[in-house]
């Protein structure tokens, strides 16, 4: 069973122009959306895109940085961001700061380009200074539109935003009750990319309820699982995702918070997401949670999916790989490039771990 | 003449290998022929062959595995190398530990857990470094035939150093040491280190258990064999027809359904 239409990227954000908002054109993956609402600005991520070829891109980075940066690089130097009226550029990694740089100061696009430093802690200190932060990015915005948000301006952004964050955490709780494969499920997942909230709202109250496919359940970790053909090898191997620690997935599963100020607010929502390599949670907690998360769901093992030269994800594996091994969950990593599909050695590690679980 | 149960075919990247198996798992026949780019053309006359000079019994079943494991279209299954190199060792040696696969254009380390089933595998698929093709490739450029390599790396004698792991990169170097008179045998030794310190860390990194096994074309190769051991200071066992082992464990699996 499919899901019925979803505005696709370009639908959506002719829409957002419809309504009057602005493009923000956001690197991955923590940030906050209703910030960037309030402030008129409607958020399209770019996770690459994974189609562009790296050349141009490729001339401003060293060429072990990952697909990502490099491809982004190249599609906003090709004019593919041409709508965007910002680029918002988190501090997730040292690439993506890397990127924030080079684009600010050399490639000077037509874009104002935004960076988001964000902690790498969750201390009351790193709470005090993503606050500030916050206040920094908005008072950037605010420069931009020409005026701060009405109260009821940041009582609307907040109040959208969070029910679509808790329409995406429904759709992972539900996730056994969905009549819908690994790829369908992604796929409306990963419309919050683009969709507005209320978009993505809809479009995950028309996934079809039902009885999930069987398969060997795994926990899917990584950045982002492009191509998306990987649902379908997963799922001709007999495997079927039941759980995900991906940056482009449950990463930003954002608890409530009943601060009172939106930029507090903003702050401990993105402080208490799960655990997650780029903020620096220590690799044991970080282990048994996905332990924990692997228990409730029934998976048998983690396949960590990579983009090949992600460093905060490299470095957590090996330790990954160890302790979980000694929890009982067999792990496996592979690394892959955005330039097309699964090569076959790619596939055959897939199914071959698939066959050690099966 | 024991009828054919179960079929195996390991259509690989260098050589295309196809056993069949009794009721009991008996080899029954074996074919081992050089890769052709038309798979699905010499997987299709491999078992025209096998059929046609041996009875098969009714309901026999086909796996295929290898790189073309999708091209085989005559197969009721398609599992991979992984599993059907673990199950091919096991039956053969009867016994779990490590398997180390050297294939043409790839290698596989393998912990195989007592079932004869992969408990965990690490896998060099990124270049040719550390693969079969890796020798194929720098004994061609010394003008050696691949099958002389592993007599000459392991007869007594001295052993230049191959800094690189790359396949072109090690090209460079053979073709400076020649330049500077180097034994071609010592070049030989050092190229064989070069390809083994790249194995010998995969096994490390899967963890592995003792036997140390290894099947694929280079498990012929009695240089390779005797560098691994020694590093790992453990004898390598190897079955009868390592070249086998893959289309064999797919028989087996054919066995079973």
């Amino acid at each position: 069973m499919t899901v019925t239409h979803r505005p696709s990227r370009s639908e959506a954000i002719a829409r957002a122009e419809a309504r009057g908002q602005r493009i923000a054109a956001v690197l991955p993956y923590h940030y906050p959306r209703a910030l960037l609402r309030a402030h008129g600005f409607h958020p399209v991520e770019v996770w690459g895109p994974p189609g562009v070829p790296r050349d141009e891109g490729g001339r401003h980075f060293q060429a072990y940085t990952c697909d990502i940066v490099v491809r982004a690089t190249s599609f906003l130097l090709r004019g593919g961001l041409e709508r965007a009226g910002v680029l918002l550029v988190p501090h997730t990694c040292d690439a993506l700061q890397g990127m924030g740089s080079v684009a600010g100061d050399f490639l000077q696009p037509s874009q104002h380009v935004l960076t988001l430093y964000l902690p790498r802690a969750g201390r009351p200190t790193d709470r005090e200074y993503l606050v500030a932060e916050l206040r920094r990015l908005s008072d950037r915005l605010a420069g931009i539109a020409g005026g701060r948000p009405t109260d009821a301006g940041w009582a609307d952004a907040l109040a959208a935003e969070e029910a679509a964050d808790e329409t995406l955490a429904a759709l992972y709780r539900d996730r056994e009750a969905l009549a819908v494969g690994d790829r369908e499920f992604y796929e409306v997942v990963r419309s919050r990319e683009y969709l507005a909230a209320e978009e993505f709202v809809e479009a995950a109250a028309a996934v079809p309820r039902g009885t999930a496919p069987s398969g060997i359940g795994l926990l899917l970790s990584g950045i982002v699982p492009e191509p998306m053909s990987l649902f379908d090898h997963l799922a001709e191997a007999g495997a079927r995702v039941v759980a995900d620690d991906l940056a482009a997935g449950a990463r930003r599963l954002y608890p409530p918070s009943d601060a009172a100020d939106p930029i507090e607010r903003l702050a401990d929502r993105l402080l208490g997401s799960p655990p997650d390599p780029t903020r620096g949670t220590p690799i044991a907690a970080r282990a048994a949670a996905l332990a924990g998360r692997m228990a409730a769901a029934g998976a048998k093992g983690m396949l960590i999916y990579d983009v090949a030269f992600c460093e905060p994800e490299l470095f957590d594996v090996p330790l990954l790989r160890r302790h979980l091994g000694d929890a009982g969950y067999p792990v496996a990593h592979v690394e892959v490039e955005l330039g097309g599909e699964l090569g076959h050695r790619v596939i055959t590690r897939i199914e071959a771990f698939v066959e050690t679980l099966a | 003449m024991t009828a054919i149960a179960g079929i195996g075919i390991d259509a690989g990247s260098t050589t295309c290998k196809a056993v069949a198996v009794d009721p009991s798992g008996a080899v029954v026949a074996t074919a081992l022929e050089q890769a052709l780019p038309r798979i699905a053309d010499q997987t299709a006359a491999m078992l025209d062959g096998l059929r046609s000079a041996h009875d098969v019994a009714p309901g026999a079943r086909c796996v295929a595995t290898g790189y073309g494991r999708r091209l085989v279209e005559c197969a009721d299954r398609r599992v991979t190398e992984i599993t059907c190199h673990a199950r091919g060792v096991f039956d053969d040696l009867g016994r779990a530990g490590t398997l180390v696969d050297i294939g043409g254009q790839d290698s596989k380390v393998i912990r195989i857990g007592p079932d004869g089933r992969p408990a965990d595998f690490v896998m060099n698929d990124k270049c040719a470094a550390g693969t079969g093709r890796f020798l194929e490739y720098t004994a061609g450029r010394l003008g050696l035939d691949v099958a002389d390599l592993g007599g000459r790396v392991a007869a007594p004698g001295s052993e230049e150093q191959i800094t690189s792991t790359c396949t072109v990169f090690a090209e460079s170097e053979i073709i400076s040491l020649l330049a500077r008179g180097a034994e071609v045998d010592a070049i030989l030794k050092g190229l064989h280190r070069s390809l083994t310190v790249r194995l010998v860390a995969m096994v490390r990194t899967v963890g592995w258990e003792p036997p140390l096994m290894m099947s694929g074309g280079v498990a012929r190769n009695a240089g390779v064999r005797a560098m691994i051991g020694e590093a790992l200071d453990t004898e390598v066992i190897v079955p009868e027809h390592p070249q086998l082992t893959g289309a064999h464990g797919a028989a087996l699996l054919a066995l079973e359904g």
